[in-house]
């Protein structure tokens, strides 16, 4: 029972947050209201017999990035951006229609399918403790894992060749 | 009745990936899209994990993990844009940025 309950207020904290992140207006708004989803989706990961990736979440997601996104917002001191237009776009009906198709092909898809979703969840062994997380990734994704280190240091290097070029053409002005 | 069936938490993974997809697709000012895009990659990773537990096995989990990676090394990137527009220019506005192209 506790777990349903823990659940629903897991769910409704992602979905809540999700669409205040959509709708608000403001970035800075939008940014902190990420928080609240991200921090949402960690606990739904405890849930789901994963702490690891869990507490990467509220470090790497919640800390992390969450923070640069507050750091540009506030460099960039929530000047706004494409104003009026930002409301009004002119694909919104678009956008709709395509949300809405996908969200009853979703649904459809849920309802109708074979796998044993709807069931009582089996119980699992050990799959989300630190230990499990590096054996897998040493006995089986020692390739994928190399790669993130080189992902990571190719967009550090753009980051910093970004930042040198738009200062010297600030300077050639 | 004690656990929450799969269903549930992948209803909540497409929940959140459509109001992210929603938002990449309605919001014109690049800081708001980056945000959506981070809601659409937090519900696939939802769904990543869920199936994880589903299969009991490690993959999923590992698969998120890499999600984690490429979404902070494209945050970073994306930032880094938003911050050398600005500097360029004082409208932050994507249907501008169609001018860079080329």
């Amino acid at each position: 029972m506790g777990e349903q309950i823990v659940f629903g207020f897991a769910a409704a904290g992602a979905i809540g947050f999700s669409a205040l992140v959509v709708a608000l207006p403001g970035p800075f708004r939008a940014t902190v209201s990420l928080i609240g989803a991200l921090l949402s989706v960690a606990v739904i990961f405890v849930l789901l017999a994963a702490p690891f990736v869990a507490v990467i979440q509220v470090i790497v997601y919640a800390g992390a990035i969450v923070v640069l996104f507050l750091f540009v917002v506030a460099y960039l001191g929530e000047r706004p951006l494409a104003g009026v237009a930002d409301r009004l776009a002119r694909y919104q009906v678009l956008a709709w229609i395509v949300v809405v198709v996908l969200a009853v092909q979703a649904v459809v898809v849920l309802a109708t399918t074979r796998l044993a979703i709807r069931e009582e969840p089996k119980p699992v062994g050990d799959i989300g403790s630190p230990e499990a997380i590096g054996r897998s990734f040493i006995d089986s994704y020692i390739v994928p894992f190399e790669t993130t280190s080189l992902v990571l240091l190719i967009a550090a290097v753009g980051a910093v060749l970004l930042a040198k070029r738009a200062v010297q053409m600030e300077r050639g002005r | 009745m004690s656990g929450v069936p799969l269903v549930f938490y992948l209803g909540v993974s497409a929940a959140m990936f459509l109001l992210g997809l929603l938002g990449v697709m309605t919001r014109r000012n690049p800081l708001l899209l980056l945000l959506a895009v981070e809601l659409m990659l937090n519900g696939a990773n939802i769904a990543l994990v869920g199936f994880s537990r589903h299969w009991d096995t490690t993959d999923g989990q590992i698969f998120a993990l890499v999600v984690m990676v490429v979404a902070a090394a494209e945050v970073v990137i994306g930032l880094g844009l938003v911050v050398a527009v600005f500097r360029q220019r004082l409208q932050l506005n994507v249907d501008d940025l169609a001018r860079l192209r080329g």
